[in-house]
């Protein structure tokens, strides 16, 4: 039924388009990449790899009275050698595919089809329909609802252990440009029974808030609570400061129960997780622009859970030349992690992480350079490393049509070796059906 | 059946919501533009404060709180949740999909290979590392392969 629903909502939407599409302008986003990749495991033979893949963009505006448009996404895989991934030598994923209408006023939407929503402490992927408006007196609503989109079935199920539907939305109330407050919940179907995992449904309860008492101090954040295990689920806040217009300093908190949080995440609800545990972390940054187009940032968190505490911290470096089509980054970040976070029996998790990149892109070619290593405190798998280095060319056929290629090496604990190699087409384009191509 | 019978409250209340969205209407309250009237240059952290000290028409916020510094970027999780209507001026949903979809093909640092300066998740030998990470932070799983894109989590996890 749920097939035939998706099916039907497809129909529709198509199905409107040839009457209204007079006056549309359509921008066609295409990527085609032809990947060659060569991994050699410790103990196993050599694997090649030569996958196609396409990914599909499209947008098709001022439909109808000019407020309708259609906006897809997907993509699609063959493999033209042995099988890369799973079981399956073609692949694919219909990402989203909806019609919108957008109001004149009020920031008013209508969409319907397969559609991504994020309202507070909703963020769900659906095959129905979403709804939003703002109302007088700074109120606002929102609202959305349909079939559960479903993913891959966890082993030995029938099963991803989500419920059939989905319901949720979201009411704010904004005074002035000082404060918003937001009410959200989210509420699926029964999960069903699985046969090899824990499982529980998924339904939430949530509030935000956004508040600036000052221009150089915002804060925002959320809180949800799970109706199911009747616990709470996750604290998350946000403070902003910018004391001068070209700092940035924040700072940020995290909270999560693993019994509230991670309830629903069937693959992981059984044995793995401890329903007592807790993740907290707390940090900072602070970023700041020397001059347009250099930019510095330093960061620090710290994480607690039952498994021990760990801290992360380190500095970023970006720089722009020749009107920035010439860019450069570096970064360097170091993480201390005790045995309780480490792998197999390795005696810490503590490693360094160490990238850096430059790329210039001109009317006529595009370049760029990407380096990054991993260097472990205590050697995983017998490797001290893990690193990858890749290099990227391409011309500029016509202004929307180029022709790329990338060449990766890297060494690591998984693989002794790895190659990756790719040709990549992307097309990336708009038409007016009155005027042409734009 | 049962799947068209659960939809009837979501069609209700859009329903419901698009009623007063036609009546919102009457009101004449701000609304903000489709999109960014000035194409906006590729590769840049965009500063909003170049041309814009006010606040956005429909939203109520400062502008400025919305330019790309690296904290924003770093922490735009928590503008999406909110102001996604915002970020829709300039950003296509395909652009946030590069990253957060229900299925992945490749990783997005892979496919934008010759794009190193974006922001891109689990860059290099990530396969090892996730073993270390998703032992810190679980719940940074979570946001993105809890409830979709878990199937390559599924392939081990068993």
């Amino acid at each position: 039924m749920k097939k035939a629903l998706c099916r039907l909502l497809s129909a529709v939407s198509l199905l409107a388009l040839p009457a209204t599409a007079s006056a549309a302008e359509t921008a066609v986003d295409s990527t085609t990449i032809f990947r060659f990749e060569q991994r050699d495991i410790s103990g196993a033979s050599k694997q090649d790899f030569m996958p196609a893949t396409q990914f599909l963009g499209l947008d098709v505006e001022k439909l109808a009275d000019g407020n309708l448009s259609l906006h897809f996404s997907g993509w699609g895989r063959a493999d033209l050698a042995d099988k890369s991934y799973n079981n399956d030598k073609v692949d694919g994923s219909f990402t989203y595919g909806y019609l919108q209408y957008r109001f004149k006023e009020a920031n008013a939407t209508v969409r319907l089809g397969r559609l991504f929503v994020h309202e507070g402490i909703a963020n769900e992927q659906v095959d129905g329909i979403s709804a939003r408006t703002d109302l007088p007196l700074g109120f606002g609503l929102s609202a959305f609802g349909g079939a559960t989109v479903h993913t891959k079935h966890l082993y030995g199920e029938k099963s991803d252990g989500k419920g059939d539907s989905i319901i949720g939305g979201r009411a704010t109330y904004r005074y002035k440009g000082f404060l918003e407050l937001g009410a959200s919940a989210v509420y699926e179907d029964n999960a069903p029974k699985l046969i090899n995992y824990a499982n529980a449904t998924h339904r939430l309860l949530g509030g935000d808030i956004w508040l600036t008492p000052h221009r150089m101090v915002e804060i925002m954040g959320h809180s949800s609570y799970n109706t199911e295990t009747r616990t709470l689920a996750e604290h998350s806040y946000l403070l902003n400061l910018k004391p001068l217009r070209n700092l940035v300093v924040t700072g940020e908190f995290n909270e999560y129960r693993d019994r509230g949080y991670l309830n629903s995440w069937a693959m992981f609800s059984g044995a793995a997780l401890n329903p007592a545990d807790k993740s907290r972390s707390l940090g900072g940054s602070a970023s700041y622009d020397i001059a347009k187009n250099v930019e510095l940032a330093a960061d620090y968190k710290h994480y607690t859970r039952e498994l021990g505490n760990a801290d992360r911290y380190g500095i970023n470096g970006r720089f722009g030349f020749l009107n920035n089509t010439v860019r450069t980054g570096i970064g360097y970040h170091y993480l201390r992690a005790g045995s309780g976070f480490a792998i197999g029996t390795t005696p810490s998790a503590s490693y360094h992480e160490l990238h850096a990149f430059a790329l210039h892109d001109s009317a006529t070619y595009f370049a760029a350079l990407d380096g990054i290593d991993y260097i472990f405190k205590d050697k995983v798998y017998n490797e001290k490393s893990a690193w990858e280095g890749t290099a990227s060319l391409g011309y500029h056929i016509t202004p929307a049509l180029a022709l790329s290629g990338d060449v990766s090496y890297g060494r690591n604990p998984q693989f002794t070796e790895e190659i990756k190699g790719l040709v990549r087409l992307t097309y990336t384009t708009t038409f007016d059906s009155k005027r042409g191509k734009k | 059946m049962r799947i068209a019978h659960r939809m009837l409250p979501a069609a209700f209340l859009a329903g419901l919501i698009t009623l007063l969205a036609a009546c919102a209407q009457m009101q004449e309250l701000p609304s903000l533009p489709a999109s960014h009237p000035e194409a906006l240059a590729v590769g840049q952290q965009t500063d909003c404060s170049e041309c814009h000290d006010d606040q956005a028409r429909g939203t109520l916020k400062a502008l400025t709180a919305f330019s790309h510094t690296p904290a924003f970027v770093k922490n735009h999780r928590f503008y999406a949740a909110s102001d996604d209507r915002l970020c829709a001026v300039c950003h296509k949903s395909s652009f946030c999909n590069d990253c957060h979809t229900n299925k992945v093909e490749m990783k997005p640092s892979y496919k934008f290979g010759y794009r190193p300066d974006r922001e891109m998740p689990h860059r290099g030998d990530f396969l090892t590392l996730h073993k270390i990470e998703g032992k810190l932070d679980p719940a940074s799983c979570y946001r993105c392969h809890g409830r979709a894109n878990n199937e390559r989590c599924v392939a081990c996890h068993r």
